[in-house]
């Protein structure tokens, strides 16, 4: 098949964690408070899928995230796919049929996002303390969260395969 | 040796390939893209905001008929007052033209008010927005300010088909000019970083050496019409201490904003009924 079709499940997943980590954001607004949950998002189709399949998930899943977010159109569209070669090029070093190894790159991959957000969007801020101590505590409660929300959304994602009758295992296995 | 793998690379190739396509493209298509992609997603905000307020009016059918009748009262009582407020506000305008007239002093800037529902918050250390729910639709242009009952909240800064989002008064990108309720001198007021668990804050420049703020009796900053934006006397927030600014001549010191601006649910946009013309009106 040209494309794998596990990228419209993914790309809706995708969708939907950024739909409900917004949501929250603006619950949690009047505490000052915010989340980062971008990691998991780029997980999934670097592991999981072909090349050329990848690389439309991941450019969609860029663009959707440009547009919701308010940082400059197109910052994360080339950092996820930046991010996402990388995990590709080294993937068969991954564990993917379970959740560990997909959890620690969604760490890895999470702290690159919120460090490409610093450095794209308050270069001019980097002297205020408030600012730092803003990212750090962003930083924590979006890792501390991801603890739970990424084996959540990667199970998700391979019951979605399972229900639509889709090869619940990357494309291919990693060396042992 | 051993052999390179050039399928290896493939991966670093298609990245390099798209930086390059993604510097020379038109920022055109980039526009459309973002554009496509945001109205995209508007609808889902949209029917998440009209649930929140189909919750509320479910809440708000849960109540007894004793609380709607005592609700009712009280709604009456400040009606009543609100129509005397109007009254006099009516007298007092008249009276304001009238002196106006005779001082042949410049005619002020009239607006609409668009009161549109909030969609979405976006408060953290890299940006501080929010997303109404209302655009092109309703006319809402770039640039205009927002208002809500305890004052300024901000101006917008993109307008979509249907959402529109807006730069918070708390922002550190948002600056405007102001003046202190008991002076008519202009000072600065721009947005800062917000500490977390904390209350709005903003910070106050080139304030005249001579005006003294206490914590007894803070200071009300509000709006000037010498930005053009805002009309004068908005509240934006109270300042309970000044200090030497970094110039020496200035002083500087915090803004505290309302509280409730970080946990808005309704605001106004002010929609200038005569807008200024950039080619015509300005020397």
């Amino acid at each position: 098949m040209f494309l794998d079709p596990r990228i419209i499940i993914m790309f809706g997943a995708n969708a939907l964690l950024l739909y409900l980590s917004l949501l929250v954001n603006s619950a949690l607004s009047s505490w000052s408070l915010y989340l980062i949950l971008l990691g998991p998002m780029l997980v999934l189709p670097a592991i999981f899928l072909r090349h050329r399949s990848y690389m439309l998930c991941t450019l969609f899943t860029g663009l959707w995230v440009d547009a919701a977010l308010p940082c400059q159109f197109g910052l994360l569209t080339l950092g996820f796919l930046t991010a996402g070669a990388f995990i590709f090029q080294i993937r068969f070093r991954f564990r993917a049929e379970h959740n560990y190894h997909p959890i620690m790159l969604s760490h890895a991959c999470n702290f690159f996002c919120i460090a490409l957000i610093t450095l794209a969007t308050a270069f001019h801020q980097f002297g205020v303390s408030a600012f730092w101590i803003q990212v750090l505590v962003t930083s924590l409660l979006s890792h501390a969260l991801l603890t739970i929300i990424a084996p959540w959304f990667f199970d998700l994602q391979r019951l979605l395969f399972e229900l639509f009758g889709l090869d619940p295992e990357p494309e291919d296995f990693p060396i042992l | 040796m051993a052999k390179l793998r050039l399928d290896k690379l493939k991966p670093l190739v298609a990245l390099g390939i798209f930086f390059v396509v993604w510097w020379i493209v038109p920022p055109v298509v980039k526009s459309f893209f973002k554009v496509s992609f945001t109205e995209f997603q508007a609808p889902a905000w949209v029917v998440t905001s009209y649930l929140e307020d189909l919750q509320g009016f479910w809440a708000r059918r849960s109540h007894s008929k004793i609380e709607l009748i005592e609700a009712g009262r009280e709604l009456a009582r400040k009606k009543a007052y609100y129509q005397y407020v109007a009254q006099r506000n009516e007298s007092l305008e008249a009276e304001v033209d009238r002196l106006e007239a005779i001082l042949n002093m410049p005619g002020r800037r009239e607006f609409r008010y668009e009161v549109a529902r909030v969609v979405r918050r976006d408060l953290s250390a890299w940006w501080q927005q929010i997303v109404i729910r209302k655009g092109r639709d309703h006319n809402i242009p770039e640039g205009a300010a927002v208002i809500f009952s305890g004052g300024v909240v901000g101006r917008v800064v993109e307008v979509n088909a249907f959402t529109s989002r807006i730069e918070l008064v708390t922002s550190p990108n948002f600056r405007m000019a102001a003046t202190f309720e008991i002076d008519g001198r202009p000072v600065i007021y721009q947005g800062v970083i917000q500490r977390g668990f904390g209350r709005a804050t903003g910070s106050v420049n080139d304030a005249p050496q001579d005006i003294v703020a206490n914590s007894q009796a803070p200071l009300k900053l509000v709006s000037t019409n010498l930005g053009g934006t805002f009309p004068p006397g908005l509240m934006i927030g109270t300042v309970s201490w000044l200090e030497p600014g970094s110039t020496g001549i200035f002083q500087a010191g915090d803004v505290t904003l309302d509280e409730r601006l970080l946990s808005l649910h309704e605001v106004s946009v002010l929609i200038p009924l005569n807008p200024i013309e950039l080619d015509t009106d300005v020397p």
